[in-house]
């Protein structure tokens, strides 16, 4: 396989999960626009800062009312993450690699592109925002479908999951990070309502909300609820389960020869940092601090397979 | 029976015919206006559809097409970059008689090439008999000097050809030109094949149509058996492409997909221990055939263009090693230029004591004092091309151009004669073409692909239709306005 084909693969499934992640954003902050408006300022806040644009959002805007944030998110050229350019990469990495994805994925990829694009590009009223969230998600669905159904399991499929996986990490650490003040102690005590809302939100940010309250019997907690992101095995948007995901795709990459291998090294260290921190630990003013050295690590990672699998000359 | 009702049965007093008029041979009508049988069971079931279900199949062939990303970029256009070749769902039929004589015809044409150029670079007997002139050769910026008396692998050049052709009347080929630099459009003859089986199985169910998609398969065949050294028991194939920007890079990576080998461009590749190599996730590995999509001028930096980047610095001198495969050999573009191709008749009774199958078409030299005299006086007759334009860019159609473009055509050639060369304008031969109100005639032209090793040839069944869809127009390239349509050729 290619190194440069390696590259494109990787990064086009780091921007479809992008392109997810960021939709779903949308999609919790608008839920809550409909059903509780009152504290609905702070969340489109803290949704700016997960993605890295709220400075490009306060270059171009005074308020955050709620449909010019979604329309910033959705397809504005200011904002570097951008539904639209988000695509736009994801697919100019694909048409890259075209040779190694199966007709079906192509295809899958090329259409969710050209349609998205295409209603994006006109104009979006109320009405239209679930639809085109929904629609989009469920494009990107097909394609993730068709991935795990038609691809050969060989390196190729690796560097996709391998990209996804990286990028995953990443995005659960940051909606967390981006709400690290909710899990130190007696916030519980201080606003319970406020405090609901915005555990349901980082649940459902991460399509997890269902997933949760099943398994702890409709209760939510700070503890529970960062043992369930942070630690779960179980859970396919965890930090455990991305991390143990990168870690089997380098694996298999290498055929198990990994005794030398930079990434797989600095992934098992990611690892022990993570598991350093012990379940059910309540008082937690040290999570800003554990995020964000989990989160550079991550990039590094990034960085390191980059040059470990050549990816450039 | 109530008027009402009969509006819904639109077949019963529709026929698609009905405005056929057409001046000059047409495929599918003979001069008395009967259906040609090679027709008949295909407009016979044509005549039965609903024409408004037809046209909605003619839209879900757009969106075919659009998601298959089988798009070419228009160079210098920034709106839309990606744009699609018009399809058009009427197939273009040829019996399998015809095709016999054009499959022979095409067979013949390369094989004397590839003499040709194995001699030109070599004893040039071609010019000792005095057949061809000297400096036809030596002024011609196609012609290699890097190459003279280099032997490539399997003493073949054109591995890879099309050839295009058109049809004046029934069995009579004219060949227009002999692509053999970088021929392109194969991925649309295959393509247009997919959507015409998606959209019409039960006439591929019916009906005895060659089969066209064998193109990938025989290509990697053909590639692999020229591979430079014999004791290579799989050799590696890899096509280099210009990279993603390039007009036809969906033809590039649709081939490799087709094949199963790496698309590479000139930042993957690099010259490890004496081999050309590609950057693979585990180290260097080593190439034995390269496809190459790029022209001449671009393959080495060290030996052509300083400053490209397309290609690999070091490259020539790892094939004149004999250490890879170029396909086609470099320097195998002064075959297709348009002043050689005059001779190709002559290369053919030269090389290979043949008659010609396929017909020239009569070629007036402005290098000639007394035929630049004679295309000066009958311009409005003529087609002027440039010997080394393509695309139907840079030429001018006598009969169907102004008083004024001509002065103005006239005055470039005076300028510089051997730029030009002319050709009487040809009745190229009319195929149904699909439009809302019915089947109307349009002008048509068709490549064959033909593949050649050192005991093989291969050419397509069928080949690449291209179309000119504006009324009474003559050009045929996508680049102004021609589309493309599947070809059958339909065995008895």
């Amino acid at each position: 396989m290619l190194g440069n084909t390696a590259d494109s693969i990787f990064w086009m499934f780091r921007y479809l999960e992008r392109a997810e992640n960021v939709s779903r954003l949308i999609e919790t902050g608008f839920q809550l626009f409909l059903t509780s408006k009152n504290n609905i300022k702070k969340e489109w806040q803290s949704i700016l800062k997960t993605t890295g644009s709220e400075n490009y959002y306060y270059d171009q805007n005074q308020s955050l009312d709620s449909i010019s944030v979604i329309k910033f998110m959705l397809k504005d050229p200011s904002n570097p993450n951008n539904i639209l350019t988000i695509l736009d990469k994801a697919r100019n990495n694909a048409k890259r690699s075209r040779v190694s994805l199966t007709t079906e994925v192509w295809e899958a990829t090329n259409s969710c592109w050209i349609e998205t694009s295409q209603r994006l590009k006109n104009n979006i009223y109320d009405k239209d925002i679930q639809n085109i969230l929904f629609e989009l998600r469920e494009k990107i669905a097909l394609i993730i479908g068709y991935l795990n159904n038609t691809m050969l399991r060989n390196e190729i499929l690796y560097f996709c999951y391998l990209g996804t996986f990286i990028e995953r990490f990443d995005n659960t650490a940051r909606i967390l990070d981006v709400r690290h003040f909710l899990f130190m102690p007696n916030t519980m005590v201080k606003n319970d309502v406020i405090n609901e809302t915005q555990w349901e939100a980082i649940l459902r940010s991460l399509s997890a909300y269902r997933a949760y309250m099943w398994q702890n019997q409709n209760e939510l907690n700070a503890i529970n609820i960062s043992n369930f992101l942070i630690l779960d095995d179980k859970m396919p948007r965890s930090l455990k389960f991305s991390l143990d995901q990168i870690l089997k795709n380098i694996k298999l990459i290498k055929n198990n020869k990994v005794k030398n291998s930079d990434s797989f090294n600095l992934g098992l260290s990611i690892q022990s940092k993570l598991l350093s921190r012990k379940r059910n630990y309540s008082y937690d003013f040290g999570l800003h601090n554990y995020l964000d050295k989990l989160i550079s690590s991550n990039i590094k990672l990034g960085n390191i397979i980059e040059d470990e699998f050549n990816f450039h000359k | 029976m109530n008027a009402e009702i009969r509006n819904f049965q639109y077949d019963e007093s529709f026929n698609p015919l009905k405005d056929y008029v057409c001046k000059g041979y047409d495929e599918a009508i003979n001069d008395k206006s009967q259906i040609r049988i090679t027709y008949k069971k295909f407009l016979k079931w044509f005549n039965n559809q609903n024409y408004s279900e037809l046209s909605k199949k003619d839209l879900d062939a757009n969106r075919l097409f659009k998601i298959t990303g089988i798009t070419f970029n228009v160079y210098g256009d920034k709106d839309d970059t990606e744009k699609l070749i018009p399809f058009d769902m009427v197939p273009r039929i040829i019996s399998s008689l015809e095709w016999e004589k054009v499959e022979k015809g095409v067979s013949q044409r390369i094989r004397a090439i590839n003499s040709f150029l194995n001699d030109i670079y070599h004893n040039q007997e071609i010019i000792k008999a005095k057949i061809l002139p000297l400096e036809l050769i030596y002024k011609n910026p196609a012609y290699l000097f890097q190459m003279v008396g280099f032997r490539p692998p399997n003493n073949i050049y054109n591995h890879i050809s099309g050839i295009d052709l058109i049809k004046t009347k029934a069995s009579e080929f004219y060949v227009l030109e002999d692509n053999v630099r970088v021929p392109s459009g194969i991925s649309y003859m295959m393509k247009n094949r997919d959507i015409m089986i998606n959209l019409f199985p039960e006439l591929f169910a019916e009906l005895p149509i060659r089969n066209s998609k064998l193109y990938p398969r025989n290509l990697s065949k053909f590639l692999k058996k020229s591979s430079p050294n014999s004791n290579i028991k799989s050799p590696v194939v890899a096509v280099l492409t210009p990279g993603v920007n390039n007009s036809a890079y969906f033809e590039h990576s649709y081939l490799a997909d087709q094949m199963g080998v790496e698309l590479v461009e000139g930042i993957d590749l690099s010259i490890r221990k004496g081999h050309l190599s590609m950057r693979t996730i585990e180290g260097w590995k080593k190439i034995d055939v390269l496809y190459r999509r790029i022209d001449d001028e671009y393959l080495d930096p060290l030996w052509f263009k300083e400053d490209s980047l397309l290609g690999v610095p070091g490259l020539m001198d790892v094939y004149r090693k004999g250490n890879i495969t170029i396909a086609n050999a470099p320097g195998t573009g002064i075959a297709d230029d348009k002043a050689i191709y005059s001779y190709v008749p002559e290369m053919i009774k030269f090389y290979l004591g043949e008659q010609p199958i396929l017909n020239n078409v009569q070629t007036f030299r402005c290098s000639h004092k007394t035929e630049l005299k004679y295309v000066i006086e009958n311009i409005d007759k003529l087609v002027v091309k440039e010997v080394h334009g393509s695309g139907g860019y840079g030429m001018l159609i006598g009969p169907f151009s102004s008083k004024k473009e001509i002065e103005n055509f006239k005055r470039k050639i005076l300028a510089n004669p051997k730029k030009y060369i002319a050709q009487p304008t040809l009745a190229l031969s009319t195929c149904p073409v699909f439009s809302k109100t019915g089947l109307v005639p349009r002008h048509v032209d068709l490549r064959p692909f033909a593949l050649l090793s050192k005991d093989e040839v291969y050419v397509t069944p069928g080949g690449l239709t291209r179309v000119a869809l504006k009324k009474g127009s003559l050009v045929v390239n996508s680049s102004q306005g021609g589309g493309t349509k599947d070809t059958w050729v339909i065995d008895k």
